[in-house]
């Protein structure tokens, strides 16, 4: 078409014997336009990208001034000096609780047996109860109309509703009469149930005589009509003398510590007054500092209106927006004022915290092992409580809330911070270390577990499978990638949690650091799920690594005589290794990025895991950096400082995968140039 | 190259109940009786070979591409035992007087008795000194002072001592290509067989690596039994004593090398080696 119309223009040009042929537009072929269109799509992926990292790092990045100014205002508020108190208060409750607990289990466990067999039959009683639960609640109502209906029919006077109070008392009569066995054969027939016995906490095994006993029990506490077995009136009665004995053998224990946790009382109320005093502090800077946008937004609005009345209303509104700086020195002098009264406390109370502390029982004296363990590690809440007191009477005789703040301080308070509280009316810390520690661990079980699995089911698959088995296990672990994350999670809070904590309870292998799990949701069964999901990534390129080790090595090492195994172990994986490194890389930066799994799994609690539990840290729940996005993403303030510190966190993680990727491609990069 | 060490190699072996049962020079280490070979079970590609290889001589392989002349040498070792399918489907080939391919041989013992050097020269991604005691330390040999011995004389014994002797610990990869194949060769003797299989171990190599490899060959003669299959005929009447030719996966002929070059007895041994196809 556009030839004919180049035809009447112009004289025809000289195409010489070569001539383009085919469609053209501005002298581009088809050609070119396929490949402009392909070059283009990969170009707009990569503009996307881009666009992606710099919307990332500028929400981000915006994190820091925000934070800092927030800090600001915290330390000129007096809020800083208030919880350098508060820590060692906070330390201070931690060591109480912690011996306070050891003296509880020493007094609960005292009576472990009888409290164990009285839980077993509350729960067949429950359970029972809910699998009779439409007959109980009729018989029950039958029975409870039968016991009052009588005194209501005595006081009534009017006879005709007398008749008919009575008509249903009768009714209730029959349908007790007729629902009582039906009850009872119901019930007989649930005990009969061997699943009803399956107990999840406490799993106790009970004998036949405790299993009759609990039997007749639960058939006793009939709906409306409880009755106590004596066996277990028995049991109870057993269980308080034995907590009361244990209790009149600890009494100096509880007394001391009572007199541990009752030192801080002067220090605890110095820090109430303060709190108070820093919270009016806070209130007053805050007012202060968003009152140019407050008056902006007023004048703004009151030159909208035409209503010149409601316009001069806002006007005056505007005006009427204190913009003095406050008075720093006058807000903060009931705090400098305190100072002496905390010097002359402060000894006292860490004194009185020691002389408790030295007067605690030795925990070889204590008689259950929860017991001495927890007394045990109370000697680091107790050096914990310790340092922080040392700490904050240092600190606070020069603490200045004018004192310059450097910004170096506040990006460090993000990254090695150890609190994340959002949402606080106090002051809210971002610190990324509970969610890094809790990241890092959960990731550090799953690459434990799975590279072992992985590789050799890699080694398996490449070098020793028959090809039938080769065709079977490579796409069906290859098909475990196509499990939906949600899925997996599911399956990690419904069935392997609890068969974990189930087997967590079994006795013989209490040796196991971290067993018993107090918690069913936590980083060890997060790290076994993530290890499955990382298992397809790892096995695929580890698998391609050895298959890329030449054949003629593994040639040559057999005419050498060496055997099978021999060559793998020497040759073939020793090649491959870098390979396999770098599928471990990649299969870490699988993990690490991992949502679903741990959102749902890992516990979701925010804190530094407590590494004084040794291996059993690893049974505490934690909250991931992937998780706390997901979580708290969906209900901040746009442009907020907690908007702006997920932003942050999100860019940590894309740096951490960043740099593995790269490290991975680097060793993949030299491994096969090395081929 | 010095004999003196090559002695000192010698005893070791003879230790072995095999090597006692054999006499010196001339006596028929490798008997093939009327092999017959398929990769698949039906189609074969050696049929009816018989021949005998003599101790301390170097044998020839030579024919056209196809021929079956690397599979035989492939059998000598097992080495076919790799490939799933592939078997001997008829005769049995005895080595130092044993049925290899007997239930009751151990192929990794046949290996160590039977060493390879490949047409692709292909050391470990180790070091020097690691691919010469590769073989060594699988059988388990963990005594620095023997390794440091076995490494050095093989080397010497492959002519590569002087080249490589500062530079034991850095990478076998980073030597030439013939140094390489020589490398290769050392770690091959470094076991003691008593027969090295080489399968064109020029093929890959310059002119100059070529003539060093094969000086290589007839030195190592003296201690082992060679088997070589070679396009090169010029090469063939280099190095061997006897020469076989294969054609379709027969035997055609077997006899003194200089006899087959010069007076062959069948016609198309006559018409391959004077270059009429092939």
């Amino acid at each position: 078409m556009s030839d004919s119309a180049a035809k009447t223009e112009r004289p025809k040009r000289d195409r010489g014997p070569f001539p383009r042929k085919g469609f053209q537009i501005l002298g581009l072929g088809l050609q070119d336009f396929i490949r402009y269109f392909f070059g283009g799509n990969a170009g707009l992926a990569i503009v996307v990208l881009i666009f992606i990292c710099l919307f990332l790092a500028k929400e981000a990045i915006f994190f820091f001034p925000q934070h800092h100014h927030e800090y600001r205002i915290y330390r000129q508020a007096g809020q800083e000096y208030v919880d350098l108190i508060g820590k060692e208060i906070d330390t201070h409750t931690r060591l109480g609780s912690t011996v306070n607990i050891a003296y509880l289990a020493e007094v609960n466990e005292s009576s472990t047996e009888e409290d164990q067999l009285v839980n077993a039959l509350l729960q067949v009683k429950t359970a029972v109860e809910n699998r009779t639960e439409r007959l109980g609640e009729r018989l029950g109502d039958a029975r409870e109309s039968m016991e009052d209906l009588p005194e209501e029919i005595a006081k009534e006077a009017d006879p005709a509703k007398k008749a008919e109070m009575e008509k249903k008392l009768a009714e209730a009569r029959k349908l007790e009469q007729e629902l009582a066995p039906e009850w009872k054969s119901e019930a007989e027939a649930a005990l009969d149930d061997p699943t009803i016995w399956d107990l999840d906490r406490n799993p106790v095994r009970l004998n036949t005589e405790e299993k009759v006993k609990i039997r007749e029990a639960v058939l006793m506490a009939e709906p409306a009509r409880e009755q106590d077995h004596p066996y277990f009136v028995a049991l109870r009665e057993s269980s308080a003398a034995k907590k009361e004995k244990a209790r009149a053998k600890y009494e100096t224990f509880k007394a001391t510590i009572d007199e541990l946790r009752n030192a801080v009382k002067p220090v605890r109320d110095l820090h109430g007054e303060l709190r108070d005093v820093a919270m009016e502090n806070r209130r007053v800077l805050d007012k202060f500092e968003t009152a140019p946008a407050r008056k902006k937004a007023l004048i703004e609005g009151a030159e909208a209106t035409k209503d010149p009345e409601e316009k001069a209303r806002k006007l005056k509104m505007a005006e009427a927006v204190v913009m003095d700086t406050p008075d720093y020195e006058a807000l903060n002098k009931p705090i400098y004022d305190s100072v002496p009264k905390y010097e002359e406390i402060e000894p006292t109370f860490v004194s009185g915290v020691t002389k408790a502390w030295e007067a605690l029982p030795d925990p070889k004296t204590l008689e259950t092992k929860s017991g001495r363990e927890k007394l045990r590690a109370a000697k680091a809440s107790y050096e914990d409580f310790l340092k922080s007191a040392e700490n904050s009477s240092e600190k606070i005789p020069k603490w200045r809330h004018d004192k310059p703040m450097s910004v170096l301080k506040t990006v460090l308070a993000f990254f090695f911070g150890k609190d994340w509280i959002t949402n606080s009316s106090w002051h809210e810390f971002y610190g990324l270390l509970p969610l890094f520690s809790g990241s890092l661990l959960i990731s550090l079980i799953a690459i434990v577990v799975s590279v072992p699995f992985s590789v050799a089911a890699a080694v398996y698959v490449n070098q020793l499978a028959r090809s039938q088995e080769q065709n079977f296990i490579k796409p069906a672990l290859e098909f475990i990638q196509a499990i939906p994350s949600i899925v997996l999670g599911f399956f990690g809070i419904l069935v392997l949690g609890t068969a974990l904590r189930n087997l967590s309870h079994v006795e013989w292998l209490s040796w196991v650091p971290g067993f018993p799990m107090s918690e069913r949701l936590n980083m060890l069964t997060a790290g076994l799920l993530l290890a499955f999901m990382a298992v397809p990534t790892i096995f695929t390129l580890a698998e391609d690594a050895l298959n890329n080790v030449p054949r003629s090595f593994s040639e040559a090492s057999f005419a050498l005589g060496a055997s099978k195994l021999q060559t793998i172990f020497k040759v073939v994986m020793p090649t491959a290794i870098s390979g396999i490194v770098a599928a471990v890389l990649l299969g870490f930066g699988r993990i690490i990025g991992e949502t679903m799994v741990v959102l749902l799994v890992a516990g979701n609690k925010i804190q530094i895991p407590d590494f004084t539990a040794g291996i059993g840290v690893f049974t505490q729940p934690a909250h991931t950096m992937t998780g706390i996005i997901a979580q708290e993403l969906g209900e901040v303030e746009q442009g907020s400082l907690h908007w702006r510190a997920l932003f942050m966190v999100g860019m940590v993680l894309f740096c951490i995968s960043l740099l593995i990727n790269y490290f991975a491609q680097r060793i993949l990069k030299k491994f096969h140039h090395a081929h | 190259m010095s004999d003196t060490k090559m002695d000192t190699q010698l005893p070791k072996s003879e230790k072995k109940p095999e090597s006692q049962a054999v006499e010196p020079t001339g006596d028929i280490v490798i008997d093939v009786d009327d092999v017959s070979f398929a990769y698949d079970g039906k189609k074969e590609v050696i049929r009816n070979v018989s021949m005998g290889i003599r101790c301390n001589e170097v044998t020839a392989f030579i024919g056209p591409s196809g021929c079956g002349k690397t599979t035989l040498l492939r059998c000598l070792n097992r080495m076919n035992d790799l490939i799933p399918t592939a078997a001997i489907t008829n005769g049995e080939i005895r080595i130092l007087d044993t049925n290899i391919y007997d239930p009751a041989v151990d192929v990794i013992e046949l290996r160590k008795h039977v060493g390879m050097v490949f047409q692709k020269y292909n050391p470990f991604p180790k070091s020097i000194y690691e691919n010469v005691a590769y073989g060594l330390r699988i059988q388990g040999v963990r005594n620095k002072a023997t390794l440091d011995q076995a490494v050095e004389e093989s080397l010497i014994a492959a002519g590569l001592w002087s080249e490589v002797k500062d530079r034991l610990d850095a990478s076998g990869l980073g030597l030439s290509g013939g140094q390489q194949q020589r490398l290769c060769i050392a770690r091959t003797i470094a076991v003691q067989p008593k027969i090295i299989l080489m399968d064109e171990p020029c093929s890959a190599l310059d002119p100059i690596s070529t003539t060093k490899i094969e000086d290589l060959i007839t030195q190592l003669k003296t201690h082992f039994t060679i088997v070589i299959v070679t396009h090169n005929m010029q090469q063939a009447t280099r190095v061997s004593d006897k020469t076989a030719f294969f054609y379709l996966g027969e035997l055609i002929e077997i006899d003194e090398t200089t006899k087959v070059f010069s007076n062959p007895s069948k016609k198309q041994t006559e018409d391959y080696i004077s270059g009429r196809f092939g």
